[in-house]
């Protein structure tokens, strides 16, 4: 055996795996679309078996109540005030230094996830919020890449694996996203780690079996656990290929990805928080910012190079070079856009 | 043998905690309706302002989903079970 790939010998005496397969890992590029609570279970586990390009991308940044649940995050992080995907790109690279972890600080939408997924072999779902996951389904059926969805809340948790022209794709089974108020929030049920562990270590699990080579070992049905209720179930969904009339994958109507649905503006699951996302042609300058807001502040204006903070109005503002802002105690989204406008421009 | 309802959790506050509701009726349509009929309070959780069930949640008889037999037609006899799956947004 390679001296390079001794790393991964118990995993390569695992028959579905092998050399072969390892070597197939190593070869292999993914896209981990968010990393919170699934996504870092997602990255630690794929980071750690060898997949040999893994793409970060989140657009958060790590606070106190995180850490419950969030594995690759410490107190440090919190408050170094790194964002997510850099702060588990950071860990990960001290556990794997024979791969290469790219980390992307952005809000994924329609401009710019065919950029994230044209390159590599699947994606992963570590998102909170249905906005991004339809985004994800179309560019993954546009581009024919597998792509594999989780979601957890309370003690529920779901996932199923999307291989375009095998499989039903995500609107094939999830028509649409819940309308807000309609269904459980991370704030409004909370939610167990183990729930989020369980469906990340089944979501890693199949990227195994995909970028190993074993497309026959995937999982076709829906899975559904309730770790409180002692629930473990698949339900039968694969039939349903074809069998609905989906716009993505039977007629190619890609609607997430042509900006026709979803907003640029988003409450933030399990937060008292809106995030405005404003795009500019330039990056924000910080210094100037902070400049214009010293004074109407309550408090300090603090910047580093990844975000600038500071409290107004009642409200505490997080804003990011490409001119998000996520700002804290309000649901509010037009509430939101006043404050974004009001304190910070456009 | 009724048929048995299975409530998922966020959908409990509607059916004052239970998690199964025995329930009557040749098909799903009509089994919904029953449970509907037990518990008002669910009916604007399942079904939108047309009636229609709501795009988030799925319907399965015995594990089965509805969309793949007769939809909401689809006949149903003693001792299946219906589950009531919604699409779950978190992470």
């Amino acid at each position: 055996m390679e001296e390079e790939m001794e790393r991964y010998s118990r995993q390569m005496r695992f028959h579905g795996i092998g050399e072969a397969g390892q070597k197939k890992l190593l070869a292999s590029r993914i896209t981990l679309c968010g990393c919170g609570a699934l996504g870092t279970v997602l990255a630690n586990t794929l980071v750690r078996a060898g997949v040999g390009f893994v793409r970060i991308i989140d657009r958060d940044f790590i606070e106190n109540h995180n850490l419950q649940r969030q594995v690759l995050f410490d107190e440090d992080d919190v408050a170094a005030g790194i964002p997510k995907a850099e702060a588990a790109a950071r860990k990960l690279r001290r556990v794997n230094s024979e791969i290469t972890i790219e980390s992307i600080v952005t809000d994924i939408d329609h401009t710019n996830i065919l950029d994230f997924v044209k390159d590599v072999d699947l994606v992963l779902d570590g998102t909170d919020n249905f906005e991004v996951r339809y985004l994800v389904n179309d560019a993954a059926i546009k581009l024919n890449k597998p792509w594999v969805y989780g979601g957890a809340i309370g003690s529920v948790g779901q996932t199923m694996t999307i291989i375009p022209g095998l499989t039903p794709c995500l609107r094939c089974v999830v028509e649409s996203s819940p309308p807000p108020g309609m269904a459980a929030t991370c704030e409004t049920a909370g939610v167990l780690s183990p729930t989020i562990n369980i469906i990340a270590s089944l979501q890693a699990t199949e990227a195994l079996k995909i970028l190993s080579g074993h497309m026959e070992a995937i999982n076709r049905e829906l899975i559904y656990v309730d770790v409180w209720d002692n629930e473990f179930r698949r339900f039968k969904i694969s039939k349903l290929k074809d069998k609905v009339d989906c716009p993505c994958c039977k007629h190619h109507n890609f609607e997430w990805l042509e900006g026709k649905m979803g907003a640029h503006t988003t409450s933030l699951c399990g937060r008292n928080a809106v995030q405005v996302a404003h795009r500019t042609d330039s990056q924000l300058n910080f210094v100037t910012l902070a400049d214009v807001l010293q004074g109407v502040t309550e408090g300090e204006v603090t910047h580093n190079k990844f975000m600038l903070r500071f409290k107004a109005d009642g409200h505490d503002f997080t804003v990011f070079p490409d001119g998000r802002a996520i700002i804290k105690g309000t649901h509010d989204i037009d509430r939101a856009k006043t404050l974004y406008a009001k304190f910070i421009g456009h | 043998m009724p048929i048995e309802v299975q409530i998922p959790t966020p959908l409990r506050p509607q059916t004052d905690g239970q998690d199964t509701i025995a329930a009557t009726g040749a098909t799903v349509q009509a089994v919904l309706a029953d449970v509907i009929a037990k518990f008002p309070a669910l009916k604007e959780r399942l079904f939108d302002e047309a009636g229609q069930p709501r795009r988030f949640i799925n319907l399965f008889i015995n594990d089965e989903d509805i969309r793949f037999l007769d939809g909401m037609e689809t006949a149903v006899k003693d001792g299946d079970s219906l589950a009531i799956i919604p699409a779950v947004a978190g992470g």
